[in-house]
């Protein structure tokens, strides 16, 4: 169901009339609330309570007492991390000064400028911060919905659904055979399901050497296409076929009750089928009204939506121009969007904003590759200027230290996250 | 975690650039011969902006100057600091994400992150 905002403000006024809670400041203070608490929700919060030293309420909803890391959650799945090393509390946070409310966001009335709760209650903000990540498209891969997702796993939002992904790789059959339905563009991470295919082959290649991988993909190229197709050739060669859309990929069904995947006509019978469907951003930026088709547009000076001056949208659901749908686009967008946002509110400097991106991802032990680049923002986009990527053919020696570097980088970024 | 393990290695880094947490060659480094001017170097830095711009350090580098496979960047001489920084934009030093990062940044914005990591604890 699509909610239009005049039938969502419906709703949410019957919500307050039974629930009238208010979290509103009481202090006087400008109140910013912040909907999401992975890389981009979780950094904006901690910047606007550290960076104003008490002059705003900020507030962070987020249902999950423990967040998992989308990001390294595929090395995970290759045996290189532990569940428990991607998982994440938010108490650095509430030390911090955030309040962290565990609950769903439900509504957002622009008017009342307020954020209603599943729980009941509702959030009166003075800015409005929306995080979401992603939801997943109706009907993107024909069989699939999310009441298929135990059967075939999306573990494209990480967590429980990655465990599930990892239980059914470890009981393949001998010889058994692991599909993947790839996503289109645009989607979070990438280069996130070649670094995937790559972790299960791994996992196969060390446990289940005759496995096969197929992989029915809807775009005829992908992120780092030459060095991840290089590593499979060095590390992996024969286990993985890769499907594009050229040859049939993106026609693609599954019938997760029979356990088969169908591409271009021909059906074949899998014993785990990991399906990453297309994606939009998640669904409380469509409630609150600021999305247009699957994505929020964004202004790239600060982040605020086209729709709504006091509403930003930050990470993979924003539509903001050049930079790629990536944990480290997140906390990149934040912290230009923190510095605005207590600007707004408190008058402090603003500076022009500057935004990086930087993704690593790892082939087989040892072997990690990575691409980056660094943005500006224009008056109709967030613009690339420089980027670089690794070179096929690079030493064992460079590739260990970006695989090491990589390890770096995830205790940095979730430390700016989370504190 | 190896709290500061790289400030006593910094006199070392600083001449030679060693720091094998860094994804590449080496050898291809000519920091021995780098020199920044002395103009640059007595740019007088806004703590305040290079808060701002370490936004762009602090998704990767780690405030508490802790180390898991990337140098901390905390509590550096200003001067040392703006040394490494232009080495990386002058791309006399390897390294591609620090070569991209610094090469975007004037002489005052690397002036202004040096004045704000010296800050630091």
């Amino acid at each position: 169901m699509k909610l239009n905002r005049r039938t969502f403000l419906g709703t949410a006024a019957a919500a307050s009339m039974s629930a009238p809670a208010v979290y509103a400041g009481g202090h006087g203070k400008p109140r910013v609330v912040v909907v999401g608490g992975g890389a981009g929700g979780a950094t904006a919060a901690r910047y606007i309570a550290k960076d104003s030293k008490g002059a705003i309420d900020v507030t962070l909803i987020e249902p999950t007492r423990t967040y998992y890391t989308c990001f390294f959650s595929n090395l995970y799945l290759g045996g290189f991390k532990d569940v428990e090393d991607i998982g994440h509390s938010y108490g650095n946070l509430a030390a911090a000064g955030v309040n962290v409310v565990h609950d769903w966001a439900v509504g957002v009335d622009r008017d009342a400028k307020t954020v209603s709760l599943a729980g009941g209650a509702s959030v009166a903000y003075d800015k409005l911060i929306l995080s979401p990540g992603i939801d997943f498209v109706d009907g993107a891969v024909q069989g699939w919905d999310l009441s298929s997702q135990n059967a075939m796993p999306h573990a494209y939002k990480a967590g429980s659904q990655t465990e599930l992904l990892k239980a059914q790789l470890a009981a393949m059959p001998s010889g058994g055979t692991f599909a993947l339905v790839a996503p289109p563009n645009p989607y979070r991470c990438p280069p996130g399901p070649y670094e995937r295919i790559s972790m299960v082959a791994h996992y196969l290649k060390n446990n289940n050497p005759t496995a096969k991988i197929i992989v029915a993909d809807p775009k005829p190229k992908f992120s780092k296409m030459a060095l991840f197709q290089e590593g499979w050739a060095n590390h992996y060669d024969g286990m993985i076929d890769w499907i594009g859309s050229e040859f049939g990929g993106s026609n693609v069904s599954v019938n997760p009750d029979a356990m088969t995947v169908t591409i271009d006509g021909e059906e074949t019978k899998v014993d785990v089928c990991n399906v990453i469907p297309a994606m939009k951003a998640g669904r409380i930026a469509d409630m609150a009204g600021v999305t247009d088709g699957r994505w929020a547009p964004v202004n790239a000076a600060d982040m605020s939506t086209k729709a709504d001056p006091d509403v930003y949208v930050l990470g993979d659901a924003s539509q903001q121009g050049d930079m790629p749908k990536s944990g480290f686009s997140a906390n990149s967008q934040a912290k230009v969007c923190a510095n605005a946002v207590r600007g707004a509110l408190t008058g402090s400097k603003v500076f022009p904003a500057k935004f990086s991106n930087t993704c690593w991802s790892l082939i087989s032990t040892n072997d990690g590759v990575k691409v980056g680049a660094t943005y500006e923002a224009t008056d109709e986009k967030i613009a690339k200027v420089d980027g670089f990527i690794s070179k096929t053919g690079e030493s064992a020696d460079v590739r260990q230290a970006t695989y090491e570097e990589s390890e770096g980088w995830y205790s940095g970024i979730t430390a700016d996250m989370f504190g | 975690m190896m709290k500061h393990i790289l400030m006593p290695l910094f006199s070392v880094c600083f001449l030679s650039a060693p720091l094998g947490a860094f994804g590449d060659d080496q050898d291809a480094d000519d920091t021995d011969e780098f020199d920044v001017s002395e103009e640059i170097l007595s740019i007088k830095g806004d703590p305040e902006y290079g808060e701002y711009l370490s936004g762009d350090c602090t998704g990767c580098h780690q405030v508490d100057g802790s180390y898991d496979g990337i140098p901390s960047i905390t509590g550096w001489d200003e001067e040392s600091f703006v040394w490494a920084m232009h080495s990386y934009k002058e791309k006399a030093r390897e390294h591609p994400v620090m070569q991209m990062m610094a090469g975007r940044l004037s002489n005052d914005e690397i002036a202004a992150l040096a004045a704000y990591f010296a800050t630091l604890e």
